[in-house]
């Protein structure tokens, strides 16, 4: 059964994400330099009656982490959405040093993993260890910063879903998500950018019990294929077994928020997550969601 | 795995490497069978999770698997000895950018390309951005009329760090620097738009972080039609969180102002054809941008690797939109930006 929380607070604010505008992204930033202008807006959402938190492991994350430990008497009741891993830092690292340089820097340059720095000659030792292992090690590295916090769902961000799901590495996907019920008791959670691909081939390799978070708006903005196989997706899907979460619901901004939530409540979806930044939009938003 | 028709090797398993297999995966008629990489690693993952055939060395690939087209995602000096093997052995290929570090090498490779009748693409993105394909749609329609300057910017936060002498980002040998890296899309995007400039001046390149590379470069084109356009691209601006690009095009009729996000047009009077009105316009990337199929890091990636594909399956055409002789144009231009930098070094730096 579907346990999720009906809305969920996003981050792509903090963060200078803005798909439609450079200068609106560049504002944002700019706005969220510090980190109690952040927790300005999470009280807002608190006090809107949101309960639940979606935050992307990236750098900032660990400070936004540590002071919701510190004031955990402030959110009491919170849940936690983590997805991993910041896919920029990977990507950058790739590019650079290649997929095995990358994997030497991550899991073996920290000095929380000092033990296993000696290892880490020449790539050797990645040959030798186990390659699930070596994911687990990923994601556990990871979600170091959200130790001690409820967390809900571990979802696996984007562009590693959708990079993988291309190359159809059924095993690493039944393994993650294994790994995330065992080690965080929480249900596997995948961002993707393709839901009726992933939902097919998870039914295909019997991967059951994965939340599934997708974009999902009325123009069919980043919806892959098209919105059409996505609504008919929706329309079959049991809830039990893949529980449907929407993001970008409002397209960047290019669907008004009345016409978005419409839309997005006649679906057969169990989760929206959003983010807004003023007690207007994010009141108004909740009210629209959960009318 | 699916049980494609179009047999597709890739060479080269990095970044790219990964994205162009994942994306090519997807698509029911093409099945991705061989990959050659020289990491033992890297091979030994792909084995056993992606259950697909790898060789260390491109040669042995291309000797023992039948294949009908690759994906070439090497470092650019190893491209040339792949890319004349492929052609004999008529294999497709998809390279990714800069292609050939000498546009002599690239114009070779483009005609045995083109006389074996193999279709041939290089991996200029930008020419499958919606935003930019937009733009050049705009330019060829008169829109803002005669063009009489333009701005082309790219700035990142890639090189924020002192950098090492090693590796291959600190040679020219391999592709490093900002001129091959990241102006060489600006680059290639000038030429998509407005042609090869006939003369290249004004070339200034700075050293930031990197020791042995440019930053930094900026320049000036110029071009027959009396357009004049300038380069600014840097990669060391820490402000940038993520890469930005930022197009301006003033034409005697008005002004184009694209970025990543979407596109402003000023016009000076109102236009029917496209339904613009005198003043400012805006056409936003949610108006334009295209349903794929499948989706990995961006819909131009998609866009790119699918277009190919479908250039191998319809015969009659051809053409890509990024042929090698497109990308052998390109690097002819960045020649120049090297050598105008050298000459302006010489005579007024010192």
């Amino acid at each position: 059964m579907s346990t999720l929380d009906k809305i969920v607070f996003g981050d792509n604010q903090f963060f200078g994400i803005n798909h439609m505008s450079e200068e609106k992204a560049q504002q944002l930033t700019e706005q969220f330099h510090d980190l109690d202008s952040i927790f300005a807006v999470y009280k807002l959402a608190f006090d809107a009656g949101i309960r639940a938190v979606m935050l992307n492991s990236n750098n900032r994350a660990i400070e936004i982490c540590e002071r919701f430990r510190s004031r955990a008497a402030e959110f009491p009741e919170l849940t936690w959405y983590p997805s991993v891993p910041y896919p920029h830092k990977y990507s950058n690292l790739v590019g650079e040093k290649g997929i095995v340089g990358a994997l030497n820097e991550v899991l073996f340059q920290k000095s929380v993993m000092s033990g296993l720095g000696k290892l880490a000659q020449g790539g050797l030792a990645l040959v030798s260890m186990d390659v699930i292992k070596l994911m687990k090690m990923l994601v556990d590295t990871e979600m170091q910063m959200f130790d001690g916090l409820n967390i809900k769902v571990v979802f696996l961000q984007n562009v590693v879903t959708d990079l993988l799901l291309g190359m159809e590495t059924q095993e690493i996907f039944t393994e993650f998500c294994a790994h995330v019920r065992k080690k965080y008791g929480a249900m596997p959670g995948l961002i993707t950018q393709n839901m009726p691909y992933l939902r097919r081939k998870l039914i295909e390799w019997d991967i059951k019990g994965v939340v599934i978070c997708s974009s999902i708006n009325k123009i069919g903005y980043s919806m892959s294929p098209d919105r059409k196989t996505y609504e008919e997706t929706l329309a079959e899907n049991d809830p039990d077994v893949y529980p449907m979460m929407a993001m970008a619901t409002l397209a960047s901004g290019a669907v008004p928020a009345g016409e978005a939530y419409a839309y997005v409540n006649g679906l057969n979806l169990q989760s929206v997550v959003f983010g807004a930044s003023s007690k207007s939009h994010i009141v108004e938003t909740v009210r629209l969601i959960a009318p | 795995m699916a049980g494609g028709n179009l047999k597709v090797g890739i060479v080269g398993e990095g970044r790219m490497g990964i994205t162009h297999h994942s994306i090519i995966n997807s698509r029911p008629d093409v099945q991705v069978t061989a990959i050659a990489d020289p990491s033992t690693v890297v091979n030994t993952l792909i084995e056993k999770y992606v259950k697909v055939r790898t060789y260390k060395n491109a040669a042995d690939m291309l000797d023992r698997e039948p294949l009908q087209a690759i994906l070439v995602c090497t470092p650019p000096a190893l491209n040339f000895d792949i890319l004349s093997l492929a052609s004999r052995k008529g294999i497709h290929a998809f390279v990714e950018k800069p292609f050939m570090l000498s546009s002599s090498d690239g114009f070779e490779i483009a005609k045995l390309f083109d006389e074996a009748g193999l279709v041939n693409q290089a991996g200029y993105v930008i020419r499958f951005n919606c935003i930019f394909v937009k733009v050049k749609q705009y330019l060829d329609e008169g829109l803002v009329g005669r063009v009489v300057r333009i701005r082309n910017e790219m700035y990142s936060s890639t090189i924020i760090r002192p950098q090492e002498e090693s590796g291959w980002r600190a040679s020219h040998a391999s592709g490093g620097g900002v001129i091959y890296e990241m102006s060489s899309h600006a680059i290639d995007l000038m030429n998509f738009l407005f042609g090869r400039p006939a003369k290249v001046i004004g070339t200034c390149t700075t050293q930031l972080f990197s020791k042995t590379v440019e930053d930094i470069v900026s320049s000036a084109f110029l071009y027959r039609t009396g357009a004049i356009g300038s380069l600014y691209v840097n990669w060391s601006d820490a402000s940038f969180r993520k890469p930005a690009s930022k197009l301006e095009i003033f034409g005697e009729k008005g002004k184009i102002v694209a970025d990543q996000h979407g596109i402003k047009v000023f016009l000076t009077q109102d236009d029917d054809r496209h339904g613009f009105t005198k003043g400012w316009n805006n056409v936003y990337i949610t108006d334009i941008a295209p349903n794929v199929p499948f989706y990995v890091r961006g819909l131009d990636f998609t866009d790119q690797l699918y277009h190919f594909v479908d250039k191998i399956q319809s015969p009659a055409d051809r053409r890509t939109r990024c042929s090698f002789a497109d990308a052998a144009e390109t690097m002819a231009v960045i020649e120049e930006v090297f050598r105008d930098s050298e000459n302006v070094k010489r005579e007024f730096l010192k």
